[in-house]
């Protein structure tokens, strides 16, 4: 996670909306999901675990802007959860994102408008967890 | 927690890049809650504190690789069943998380040549009231990239 402004995020959570608005923030390109969580080490690979050999990328920095959207209830739950010890009121959301990332050499730009068909799964919650969890 | 690929990767380009949002952001994610860390360098800070990162996580590619403070979600999952969707503990405020797919256009800004991409995006936020890793009672706001 990385500190945000206060007024990156909005949240109606009465109107089941919620938007995340960042821009411009630097971030490393680490090229793949294996190298992000070895810092540029990749995978050996074929040393008996599932998987595969990654070669290792140097990470390149790089900056992203984004603007995430939730919007809409689909569904609605009350969670008091006692063995991950938190506890709220959580809704499953529709939700969008247009974002644009520049590095040395390349950009992206996502298509725009968004389409709401790319959202998996979306949550929006209020909760208390650990210490303020009762 | 799923890396996206371009529909044409080129081999070694960083225009992989455009899938990265899921795993840019899993870098900064885990290391902003590890100490000592300087892979993120994001200035955009608004204060100085540590959040605690909640105890669980997932850890995909143990023992190779770092452990995430973080649950992704799951499509199959009804919200009653979700795990805790903050990433930070001793918390009490407003939680966003988003696990979503798109295209765009990606551009060699070099050559001009401009190509259609997919991502995939695991994002969200936190806002609210939290303990620091000091066990001091904060605000603020933080974003899961």
């Amino acid at each position: 996670m990385v500190p945000a402004s206060p007024d990156a995020v909005d949240v109606d959570f009465n109107n089941s909306h919620a938007r995340l608005r960042m821009n411009h923030l630097k971030v490393f390109d680490d090229h793949d999901l294996a190298n992000s969580l070895t810092f540029g080490l990749g995978l050996p690979g074929d040393l008996g675990f599932p998987y595969p050999q990654i070669s290792p990328v140097a990470p390149v920095r790089a900056f992203v802007s984004f603007d995430v959207e939730w919007n809409g209830a689909l569904e609605t739950a009350e969670i008091h959860n006692t063995a991950e010890h938190f506890e709220g009121t959580f809704l499953k959301t529709g939700a969008t994102i247009r974002w644009s990332s520049e590095q040395p050499g390349f950009h992206f730009r996502s298509e725009t408008p968004p389409d709401p068909s790319g959202n998996l799964v979306s949550v929006l919650g209020h909760e208390r967890n650990g210490f303020f969890f009762s | 927690m799923k890396s996206s690929k371009p529909r044409d990767p080129p081999a070694n380009s960083r225009r992989f890049f455009i899938g990265t949002v899921a795993t840019a952001g899993t870098a900064l994610g885990a290391n902003l809650l590890l100490p000592n860390s300087a892979h993120a360098f994001n200035d955009q800070s608004c204060e100085n504190a540590r959040p605690k990162s909640i105890p669980g996580g997932v850890a995909p590619f143990n023992p190779f690789a770092i452990m995430i403070h973080h649950f992704p979600l799951n499509p199959a999952v009804p919200v009653a069943g979700i795990n805790d969707p903050s990433q930070i503990t001793d918390f009490h405020g407003f939680v966003g998380l988003t696990h979503i797919r798109g295209g765009g256009t990606g551009t060699d800004t070099k050559t001009g040549v401009s190509s259609p991409m997919a991502f995939q995006a695991d994002m969200g936020f936190s806002t609210g009231k939290f303990i620091d890793i000091d066990g001091r009672r904060r605000e603020g706001t933080f974003a899961f990239v």
